[in-house]
């Protein structure tokens, strides 16, 4: 499943998309000294092939009370470790769903207002499904850096 | 997250606030007119919003880019355990290098979580043997290696 590496043109197209990407095809085409179909079409191409994804990203500091919680999941059987992902990334609230190698089967992370409520959502959405064994969870109390320009493009 | 989760935990929006975030998360390049029809609003009034949420640092519309597209085969949560030093001053030396794009202190068995990346084997060895271990107050590092990710949206970040 490997993905085709971004290029020379493509980078500096993406690196002024990452800084603000409600910028127009136009005045990329400008700073770069590339027409506008150029930008135009490599923006489209990468989109669809899943290169990069524009998007918007919101304030985590912004929210009251918020924090990331790390949720590490172990299964029953290794067997059930796909199915059990698959659930996992069903879950609206969860921003991150990973199969892991090392501390424990799965990862997956979420945004809690404080330890009542990742109880709650852990023993709610979590535990309850069939094959998961026990959990361990960490509560984020200070959000030093996420860079948001890197992501596994999924969907 | 789903939107009244959202509208519980940031009550300085309103719901046209919270539907533009919504249509911008879903396609970032989203143009005004369109989606001011799908508002049902004017695009003097969109623009006004999105700049204001812009200018509040509350959103950013931004390309996010695929870590294999970008050269990067491995990706990894690393838990720290920190001794001598507080887990702040450790994290935002760690926050410093560009392959860790996440960093945050914890509470529970560690004291930093961590997200890293690495082109190949010899390059997270260095990272992680080089870099992170010799970096002053780290006790131990437990890295777990993210063999299929199913989703990833890093939608609320420290902006």
């Amino acid at each position: 499943m490997s993905r085709r590496r971004l290029d020379e043109v493509d980078r500096a197209i993406v690196e002024r998309l990452s800084r603000d990407a409600r910028v127009s095809n136009r005045q990329i085409a400008a700073e770069l000294g590339v027409t506008e179909g150029t930008v135009r079409s490599r923006v489209k191409r990468m989109e669809e092939e899943k290169l990069i994804r524009i998007t918007a990203v919101t304030n985590i500091d912004r929210f009251r009370d918020a924090s990331l919680a790390y949720i590490w999941i172990e299964v029953e059987r290794s067997h059930q470790v796909s199915e059990v992902a698959s659930q996992l990334a069903e879950i609206p609230e969860l921003g991150f769903v990973g199969e892991m190698l090392g501390r424990s089967d799965l990862l997956a992370i979420t945004m809690v207002r404080n330890n009542e409520h990742l109880a709650e959502f852990v023993h709610g959405h979590i535990s309850c499904i069939p094959g998961v064994r026990r959990t361990e969870s960490t509560l984020g109390v200070n959000f030093v850096k996420h860079d948001y320009r890197m992501a596994r493009i999924v969907r | 997250m789903n939107t009244a989760a959202v509208s519980e935990l940031h009550p300085q929006l309103d719901e046209v606030d919270h539907r533009i975030i919504a249509l911008l998360r879903e396609d970032g390049r989203m143009p005004f007119r369109a989606l001011a029809k799908e508002l049902g609003l004017t695009e003097t009034t969109v623009r006004g919003r999105v700049r204001r949420l812009e200018e509040s640092n509350t959103m950013r519309v931004v390309a996010v880019t695929d870590i294999e597209a970008a050269g990067y085969n491995l990706l990894l949560a690393v838990g720290v355990q920190v001794e001598n030093r507080t887990p702040e001053s450790v994290a935002r030396e760690l926050a410093a290098i560009p392959e860790v794009f996440s960093v945050n202190v914890v509470v529970g068995t560690h004291d930093i979580e961590a997200l890293v990346v690495a082109e190949n084997q010899a390059a997270l060895h260095q990272l992680l043997s080089d870099r992170l271990a010799a970096l002053p107050g780290v006790r131990r590092l437990t890295p777990s290696l993210a063999v299929n990710v199913l989703k990833n949206q890093p939608d609320w970040v420290p902006l």
